[in-house]
C-alpha cells in the first residue's frame, strides 16, 4: 500500500486539457497539508501504518484526548506517572488538534512524526488516484430507487402493489431452506456509506492552493472529507501501476510458417 | 456564490481577448484543427442563438443554414482550440435564447439588424485593419533595415550556397 492524503471535496468544474485543449470534467479536491501524527510499527502495534490528520480544530473545541494526541506539552497525572515508571512515551506531532484523522497502511514508512505532507509530496508523479468518500445519504428507500428494481406492473390487474420487489423467497438457489437467502436486496438505508472510486486520472496539481484535479465524479457532498491514495488498480489505464501484479505468462502466438 | 478554489482552477483558462457580442449577432469562429501533424484553421459562420455558462466555462451555440438545412455547433469560447472570434453583424433580438428560429423557415429565420451597434462594429473593424496595416509596415521596415531589395537578398543567398 502507498501513502495517500486526506482532504475535502471542493466541487466539480471543467478545465481545458493541456495536451490537446479538450474539455475535461474534473472534481477539485483540496488535500492537506497533512501532519503526520503517529507511525504505527509492527513491533508495537501489530501492523505498520502512517497516521495523518487534516484540518485544524480550535483547541477550545477539542477534547483533552484530542489535544494530548498531538501535543507533547499537555500536562497529565497519568503521563507523569508513566514517565516516573520509565515508560518511553510516543513522539508527538506538536500541531493543532486535527478534525479528520485516518491511517494508511504503509510497509516501510519514510515519513517522520510532525512532518507536514503537501499534495506535491505525495501526488507529484502520480497519474491516477483512488478516492474514498462517504456517499450522499438518501434515507430509507424502496427497492426501485435503492437497487434499480423494475417494480410490478402499473396495470394488468396489479392491486396496490406497483413499487414492490415481488416474491422474496423460493429462489431456486435457496429452495427448501424455508427462508429468504442472506443478502437479499430489500428496501432500507440508501447512501451515506463509504464508497471507493478507483483509477481516476489526475488532471492537474495546484501546489499553491493544495488542489488536486481528478477526472470524473467522486462520492459525497461538496466539503465532505475524503481519503485519496495513488491507485492500487492493477493495470491502470492511466499508466501507473503501484504494485507488481500477478506474474502473467506471456502468450506467444505461433506464427504460421509457409 | 462560486467557490474561490474552483474559480482559481478556472481562472487560468479565461481568455481576455474575446470580443463583445450578443445573442443574435452573426459571428465567425476560427477553430484550430489537427490535420494529421499540421494544424489548420476552420471557420464557422453563423448566428449566435444562445450563450450559456459563466467565466471560463462559457459556451455559445452558433446556427447557420447549410443547403437550407440548419446546422448548429456549440463552442466553448474560452477553449484553446478557438483561435479567434470575429463579430460580423449585430442583430437585434428580444430573447436570450433564440430557439424559436429552429422552427422558422425562409425569410422568417432572418434576424433584424441592429444599426446602432453595427456602426460601432464597423468602426472597430476599420481601426483593426489600420492597426494591422501599420504593424505590417513596421515589421516590413525592420526586415529591410539594410536597404536591400528582396531580389538582392535572394541573390546573395544563392551566391553563398554555391560557394559552399
Amino acid at each position: 500500500m502507498a501513502l495517500g492524503l486526506l482532504g475535502t471535496k471542493v466541487g466539480m468544474t471543467q478545465v481545458y486539457n493541456d495536451k490537446d485543449g479538450l474539455v475535461e470534467p474534473v472534481t477539485v479536491l483540496q488535500l492537506g497539508p497533512c501532519p503526520v501524527l503517529q507511525i504505527r510499527t509492527a513491533d508495537r502495534d501489530g501492523y505498520s501504518a502512517v497516521q495523518l490528520g487534516f484540518k485544524d480544530k480550535p483547541r477550545k473545541n477539542a477534547i483533552r484526548a484530542e489535544q494530548g494526541h498531538v501535543a507533547s506539552g499537555l500536562k497529565s497525572k497519568r503521563k507523569d506517572a508513566r514517565l516516573k515508571g520509565g515508560v518511553q512515551l510516543l513522539e508527538k506531532a506538536d500541531c493543532e488538534p486535527q478534525r479528520f484523522i485516518r491511517e494508511f497502511r504503509v510497509d516501510a514508512p519514510t515519513v517522520k512524526v510532525g512532518e507536514k505532507l503537501a499534495v506535491s509530496d505525495i501526488f507529484g508523479s502520480v497519474k491516477a488516484v483512488d478516492v474514498i468518500g462517504t456517499s450522499k445519504g438518501r434515507g430509507y428507500q424502496g427497492v426501485m430507487r435503492r437497487h434499480g428494481f423494475h417494480g410490478l406492473p402499473a396495470a394488468h390487474g396489479a392491486k396496490k402493489v406497483h413499487r414492490q420487489a415481488g416474491s422474496t423467497s423460493s429462489l431456486a438457489s435457496n429452495r427448501g431452506s424455508g427462508r429468504p437467502k442472506k443478502g437479499l436486496k430489500r428496501a432500507g438505508q440508501y447512501g451515506n456509506t463509504r464508497v471507493t472510486i478507483r483509477n481516476l486520472a489526475v488532471v492537474r496539481i495546484d501546489t499553491e492552493n493544495n488542489l488536486l484535479l481528478v477526472r470524473g465524479a467522486i462520492p459525497g457532498h461538496n466539503g465532505s472529507y475524503i481519503i485519496v491514495r495513488p491507485t492500487n488498480k492493477y493495470g491502470s489505464t492511466h499508466g501507473i501501476v503501484r504494485d507488481a501484479g500477478p506474474a502473467k505468462n506471456k502468450v506467444v502466438l505461433a506464427k504460421k510458417g509457409k | 456564490m462560486q467557490n474561490q478554489l474552483i474559480a482559481a482552477c478556472e481562472a487560468k483558462h479565461a481568455k481576455s481577448d474575446i470580443p463583445h457580442f450578443q445573442v443574435g449577432d452573426t459571428i465567425i469562429v476560427h477553430q484550430k484543427l489537427l490535420d494529421g501533424v499540421k494544424e489548420r484553421l476552420q471557420t464557422f459562420e453563423g448566428d449566435v442563438i444562445a450563450r450559456s455558462g459563466a467565466g471560463a466555462r462559457e459556451s455559445i451555440t452558433v446556427r447557420r443554414l447549410v443547403q437550407s438545412e440548419g446546422v448548429e455547433r456549440i463552442f466553448p469560447i474560452h477553449s484553446p482550440r478557438i483561435a479567434k472570434i470575429e463579430v460580423k453583424r449585430a442583430g437585434m433580438v428580444r430573447r436570450a435564447k433564440l430557439n424559436y428560429i429552429r422552427d422558422r423557415v425562409g425569410k422568417a429565420t432572418k434576424i433584424k439588424p441592429d444599426p446602432k451597434r453595427q456602426v460601432v462594429l464597423d468602426a472597430a473593424v476599420k481601426v483593426a485593419a489600420v492597426e494591422t496595416a501599420m504593424a505590417a509596415a513596421i515589421a516590413n521596415k525592420e526586415n529591410n533595415t539594410t536597404g536591400e531589395s528582396k531580389r538582392a537578398a535572394k541573390r546573395k543567398l544563392k551566391a553563398e550556397s554555391t560557394k559552399k
